[in-house]
């Protein structure tokens, strides 16, 4: 079997959300890194199995009683084998560099005027906070980041319960979200796109359904983002919407979730504020529509065993009435 | 060199007939089931230690393949959150603690004291306490597990996870106190090894003719000694945690969730050499038996082996970079854990020498010793790979990862292993295994591991984390993922043929004699399985390869009484003969003992009160355990009045 | 080889002069003492690596509120465990003579010590003003100081055990070599504690609020 052509193969199968395909400066560095390291081993590898071939081949030795090696086989291979650990220190030091250097390089991404956003980890969603020195031109929102591409952005890193990891491969490796150890993590995206992430460390149930979306925008569609993120929820268009309104105010969802601009301000599931706005439900989990969401809000234990969000026995119009208002909450 | 010279080795066969009747008597095993209990000859427990974790083994890679059934599909749902998370928590403990540790310490038990060429381990009883105690942490794990009470919070239950917030009910705990059975169970046996090593070796065995695995079980013993205090520690810590509500773990009170990591990592990093540094002492053991040469550069070997275990516990924090150390920090544990590629490189190039100066018998063990090469090798450039920091940070908690450690540990641990004892049944049972068979179930294992693990180095790169139960179809890992699960299938074939085949050779294998692979050590100079005093006569030895060297006029020690349990104690350095003690005898203290230390930990996990409660049967068995009954053969200086 | 040629001298390595006792590092017994020293000496080292750790992360240590249980009485028991060494040395030295009735008044006068020595860390306790589960820092002090009091108690019976063996008999010649590794893991419990007590109850932090 050969490891590294199949590797090669393998590697280039799946596209998507892969480390190898960087598109921001660490991820960049890294895959460099990754690269350098793939050969260099791949190359340790093909010498030491080579070797190997070679010895188990060797067919010329006499036979005779088993003992000790023959001193001048012994003083052959002495040598050969303080030639191999030589090489071997010396390989490892270049790979030593080459780490402290990647790591250098991927530390230096910074600026003084990139958008701060807080990341809070929650079993099993992403709280988003964007950071502003103004209270209301602060942004809330769940599962998804837009970020302006080309530009470095900070991520400060922390947890409500358990430690969660925040990992985007195509951007950057991971940072852990640790409870009583804020964090931060730079990154950025070279060109506008949707980036998958994940959560990378194991927090409970429902670890493998904590993903979130990194959306890369062009700079101005960034802005627009943000401005109309900043807006207040939409007031009901429809008596349908406006029911559904009422329906969620005075319903259990209150509780958890809130949505600016109604009496809606639970904090222990994600704002809702501009749900419809997002591209997925339940952590990236589902697509967002109109179907996913009503079987989302009926039966959420069914979508994501264990998570925190209880079931909700809804009559069919009242169900109508919510998604109707929840679909309108661009 | 015939095997005539051999035969008439140490346990030479036609004389002292007589000698041979009274050991037979004074070291007779205890019998029946009390005597079972009672049992404190190291072949016995040693033996048992090997039959218990393989079935753990076993155990654990049903959970494996329950596993892989669960991520062969996207969306699968074979296993839910709840299950999936309670079985590869139990998997990954049960193949670290239950299986591959114990396995090796078992192996040590057992051959040891044969390679040294003593009677008996230095402290039968305690060894008898160990295996009790590890039995029952097992078998506490498997009842909780079954009872839904299995634990789900990883191998290395991160804190506040497991902590009493988030993991309610006794979960957790059981996996505690699964930790703290196994840590005393293994704490003992490496004191008892060290203690065998040190004072029992043959006259003429100094230390630089102790035979390889000897020791790499000595440098594993050592490193047990100061790796285990901390994860019985934090485990403890933990326990506290959640039953007396101290706050260790809890950052709301003073307390850090990282110091958990750091104490569980300081333990869990040399807990993998612990695994491996065994292996390697196997593979060294089998190439001089298939390649017919002393192997090659033997003290770059032990170099190689003390070096590792100093530099193994400068390495812990590895598996933390993605708490985001500080750069300079990280950098250090980079360097020191691509500095330990050096011995292992070093023992490598070793090996392939012996195989380059030897003239090879391709039978199977020797079979694993080149598929270890192959897939340890993998393993340990993977392990360089992850041991750079921004690499890591990518592919930290992935399935990358999964793909090293497997290579490494079932790699380089477990294929010596299966080498091992394919040529150390033999020995423990008197029978060959069938060759044929051999063969087959080793190219099922090197394939279908191969077909396993190798995928999961592209998954982990594609951006699969570890721990999922199920992924998303559109994530795109569904085909490799397949793959992995029909390659474990293959694996696992691979295995139960072994497994069948260790079972048929029981009644139908050849019979083995006391040395059927002319190997040259001391293990194969009685014979197969090893009479309950191990030798007739104990042997001296003048070389490093005493089997090879024997001669007609190689002395071997008399004067030794067969009339109770004696052996001989010799000086640490050159092995020189110093004085004689009598090894003790069957009892059930230390069975007692080891019911009142579950007894004590068990209770402990509902009430504090478990350990005064455990500490009276303890008390009282240590009292009975160590109350003089005069049967050492002592100078009484004082009657009893 | 012939059954007769086994007992010719030429190749027979004659043990049957060797003695049946042997003291200090030659017994194994010795080897397995010093493990557990070992064992619990990394447990105790790392008890104090976590306590620097937590510390160092620590806004306020000790936590507002902790008072000191009394500098007087903690060194006084600091003293009383190391003057125990001297009997425990005595016992020892005696055991090396094979004097019985020295041993056994050593071994009382010392176990006198320890119950001492008890009793007044019964006292400190009592006069603790945390918990275990008040916060960390009371986690750590109780946890470690009911581990070294375990390890007290553990010395205080096996001394009662010996006393009993050497009042009631048998006492046999292999009895003194346990006697003098009894002694030498005392030493080991004694010398665990001194960091202990520097770093608990000489803590800069603690002494500013100190009781007594
Ligand atoms: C038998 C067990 C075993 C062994 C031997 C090793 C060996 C090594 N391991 Fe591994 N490791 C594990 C078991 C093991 N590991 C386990 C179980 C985990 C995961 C735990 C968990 O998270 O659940 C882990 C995780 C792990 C991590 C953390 C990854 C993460 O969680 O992100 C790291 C990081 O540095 C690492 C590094 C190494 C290194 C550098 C070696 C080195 O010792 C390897 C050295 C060997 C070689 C390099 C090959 C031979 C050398 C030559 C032929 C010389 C020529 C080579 C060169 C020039 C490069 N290991
Ligand atoms: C020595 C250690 C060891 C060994 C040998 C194995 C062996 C195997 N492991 Fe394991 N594994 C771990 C240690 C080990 N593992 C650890 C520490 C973890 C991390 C856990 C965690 O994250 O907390 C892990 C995690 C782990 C995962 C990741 C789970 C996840 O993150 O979601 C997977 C997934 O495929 C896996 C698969 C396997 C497979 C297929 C085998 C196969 O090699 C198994 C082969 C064996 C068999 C198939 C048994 C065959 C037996 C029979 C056929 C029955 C015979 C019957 C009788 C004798 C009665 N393992
Ligand atoms: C007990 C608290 C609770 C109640 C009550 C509750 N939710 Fe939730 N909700 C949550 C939590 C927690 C999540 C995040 C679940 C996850 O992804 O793991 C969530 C997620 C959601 C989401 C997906 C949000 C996203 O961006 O992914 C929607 C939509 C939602 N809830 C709507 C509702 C509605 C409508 C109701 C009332 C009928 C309701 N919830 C009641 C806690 C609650
Ligand atoms: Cu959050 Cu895994
Ligand atoms: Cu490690």
């Amino acid at each position: 079997m050969n490891g590294p052509l199949v590797f090669l193969l393998l590697t280039n199968w799946t596209g998507g959300h892969s480390a190898l395909h960087p598109m921001g400066p660490q991820a960049g560095h890294i895959n460099d890194l990754w690269w350098l390291m793939f050969w260099v081993c791949a190359a340790v590898f093909v010498l030491v199995m080579v070797a190997t071939g070679f010895a188990i081949t060797r067919r010329s030795l006499p036979s005779g009683p088993p003992g000790p090696i023959p001193p001048a086989s012994r003083r052959r291979m002495t040598g050969a084998v303080a030639g191999a650990i030589g090489v071997t220190v010396l390989i490892l030091f270049a790979l030593l560099i080459a780490s402290v250097s990647t790591g250098r390089a991927i530390a230096s991404l910074s600026s003084s005027k990139a958008p701060v956003i807080r990341l809070t980890g929650h079993q099993w969603w992403w709280e988003v906070e964007y950071q502003d020195p103004h209270p209301d031109r602060m942004v809330l929102t769940a599962n998804e980041i837009h970020i302006p591409a080309g530009r470095p952005v900070l991520i400060q890193l922390s947890s409500n319960d358990v430690i969660h990891s925040f990992w985007v491969p195509n951007l950057h490796g991971k940072r852990d979200l640790i409870p009583g150890h804020d964090s931060e993590i730079w990154i950025q995206a070279d060109k506008p796109g949707i980036y998958r992430g994940f959560c990378a460390e194991f927090c409970g149930y429902q670890h493998a359904h904590m993903g979130l979306l990194v959306i890369a925008d062009p700079p101005d569609r960034f802005d627009a983002w943000y401005s109309a993120q900043l807006q207040s929820s939409v007031m009901p268009a429809t008596p349908l919407q406006q029911r559904g309104r009422q329906l969620v105010e005075a319903s259990p969802c209150a509780v958890c979730h809130s949505i600016q601009g109604t009496q809606a301000g639970g904090k222990l599931g994600p704002d809702l504020t501009h749900l419809a706005s997002r591209r997925t439900l339940a952590a990236a989990t589902l697509a967002n529509n109109r179907g996913n969401l009503a079987g989302w809000i009926l039966d959420p234990q069914t979508v994501k065993p264990g998570n925190h969000m209880p079931g909700n026995s809804l009559g069919s119009e009242d169900l109508q009435a919510i998604l109707d208002y929840l679909e309108s909450l661009k | 060199m015939s095997a005539e010279p051999i035969d008439a080795g140490p346990d030479v066969e036609e004389s002292g007939t007589e000698d041979r009747r009274r050991l037979e008597w004074t070291w007779k095993y205890a019998s029946g089931f009390w005597g079972w209990l009672c049992e404190v000859d190291h072949t016995r427990i040693g033996k048992r230690y090997v039959v218990t974790s393989l079935i753990f083994f076993a155990l654990g890679g049903i959970e494996a393949l329950m596993m892989r059934v669960q991520l062969a599909r996207p969306e699968n749902g074979f296993l839910g959150p709840d299950l999936y998370n309670e079985i590869f928590t139990t998997h990954g403990s049960t193949m670290m603690f239950l299986f591959a540790v114990p396995m090796m310490l078992g192996l040590g038990t057992y051959f040891v004291p044969l390679m040294v060429g003593t009677r008996n381990i230095a402290f039968p009883r305690l060894n008898s306490f160990s295996y009790f105690v590890y039995l029952i942490g097992g078998l506490f794990l498997y009842t909780a597990f079954f009872l839904n009470t299995g634990p789900d919070a990883g191998w290395f239950a991160y804190v506040p996870l497991s902590g009493p917030q988030f993991s309610p009910g006794k979960r957790v705990d059981v996996w505690a106190q699964m930790i703290t059975f196994t840590e005393i169970s293994s704490l003992a046996v490496a004191a008892n090894l060290i203690t065998t090593i040190f004072k029992q070796r043959a006259p003429g065995m100094s230390l630089n003719r102790i035979p390889m695995f000897v020791w790499a079980m000595l440098v594993t013993s050592f490193m047990v000694i100061f790796a285990m205090p901390a994860v019985m520690l934090s485990s403890l810590m933990l326990a506290l945690d959640r039953l007396i509500d101290t706050h260790f773990f809890n950052p709301a009170n003073g307390g850090d969730a990282i110091l958990w990591q750091h104490l569980f990592w300081f333990f869990g990093h040399p807990e993998v050499y612990i695994i491996f540094i065994p292996a390697t002492g196997i593979v060294s053991t089998l190439l001089p038996a298939f390649t017919r040469r002393e192997v090659f550069g033997y003290m770059a070997l032990v170099l190689s082996l003390v070096a590792t275990g100093f530099i193994g516990f400068g390495l812990w924090v590895h598996h933390m970079f993605a708490t985001g150390l500080p750069q300079l920090g990280a950098s250090f544990f980079t360097a020191a854990s691509i500095m330990i590629a050096i011995p292992s490189g070093a023992q490598i190039f070793c090996w392939i020498a012996t195989l380059w100066g030897g003239r090879l018998r391709f039978q199977t063990p020797l079979l694993y010793v080149l598929g270890f090469i192959f897939t340890f090798l993998i393993g340990g450039l993977t392990g360089v790979m992850v041991a750079a920091v921004p690499l890591d940070l990518q592919v930290h908690d992935t399935f990358f990862v999964v793909a090293h450690f497997h290579y490494v540990l079932i790699g380089g641990a477990v294929f010596p292993l299966l080498g091992g004892l394919f040529y150390w049944f033999p020995k423990m049972t008197g029978r060959m295994l069938s060759e044929g068979w051999g063969k087959v179930s080793f190219w099922l294992v090197f394939l279908g591991f191969n077909l396993t693990f190798f995928p999961m180095h592209v998954l982990g790169l594609h951006g699969m984390p570890r721990r999922v139960y199920t992924y998303l179809p559109e994530t795109g890992w569904g085909d490799l993922n397949l793959l992995s699960t029909i390659g474990s299938g293959v694996l696992a074939l691979g295995v139960l043929i072994y497994v069948i085949n260790m079972l048929s050779s029981l009644v139908t294998g050849a019979p083995a004699g006391n040395d059927p692979w002319e190997s040259d050590t001391l293990e194969w100079a009685t014979s197969s399985p090893p009479p309950p005093y191990n030798f007739l006569h104990l042997p001296t030895v003048s070389g490093r390869s005493p089997m090879w060297l024997w001669r007609e006029d190689q002395p071997i020690v008399t004067g030794l009484r067969s009339d109770r349990r004696e052996f001989l104690i010799t000086g640490l350095m050159d092995a020189e003969p110093d004085h004689r003690q009598v090894s003790p005898g069957p009892t059930i203290w230390p069975f007692v003992l080891s019911l009142g230390v579950g007894l004590t930990f068990i209770v402990g996990i509902f009430t504090p009160w478990g350990l005064p409660i455990g500490a009276v049967p303890c008390a009282i068995a240590l009292a009975a355990w160590f109350w003089p009954r005069g049967d050492q053969g002592h100078t009484v200086l004082k009657e009893k009045s | 080889m012939s059954p007769a040629d086994v007992m010719t001298p030429r190749n027979a390595l004659d043990v049957s002069g060797l003695p049946t006792t042997a003291f200090g590092s030659r017994d194994p017994l010795f080897w397995g003492v010093l493990s557990i020293m070992a064992i619990e000496g990394t447990m105790f080292a790392l008890m104090a690596a976590s306590y620097f750790y937590l510390r160092g992360g620590a806004r306020m240590w000790p936590p507002p509120g902790t008072l000191h249980p009394g500098v007087g009485i903690t060194t006084l028991n600091l003293a009383i465990l190391i003057v125990s060494v001297i009997p425990m040395y005595l016992a020892a030295k005696a055991a090396g003579r094979e004097d019985l009735p020295a041993i056994r008044l050593w071994l009382i006068v010392s176990t006198v010590l320890f119950v001492a020595f008890l009793v007044i860390r019964g006292v400190i306790f009592h006069r603790f003003t945390f918990r275990w589960d008040s916060h960390a820092y009371g986690s750590l002090v109780w946890t470690t100081m009911v581990l070294h009091t375990v390890h007290v108690v553990t010395g205080t019976c096996e001394n009662l055990l010996f006393i009993a063996l050497l009042t009631k008999g048998p006492v046999e010649d292999k009895h003194m070599d346990d006697l003098r590794l009894n002694s030498m893991y005392w030493y080991f419990v004694v010398a665990c504690w001194i960091p202990f007590y520097c770093i608990f109850f000489l803590d800069p932090g603690l002494l500013g609020a100190s009781i007594g």
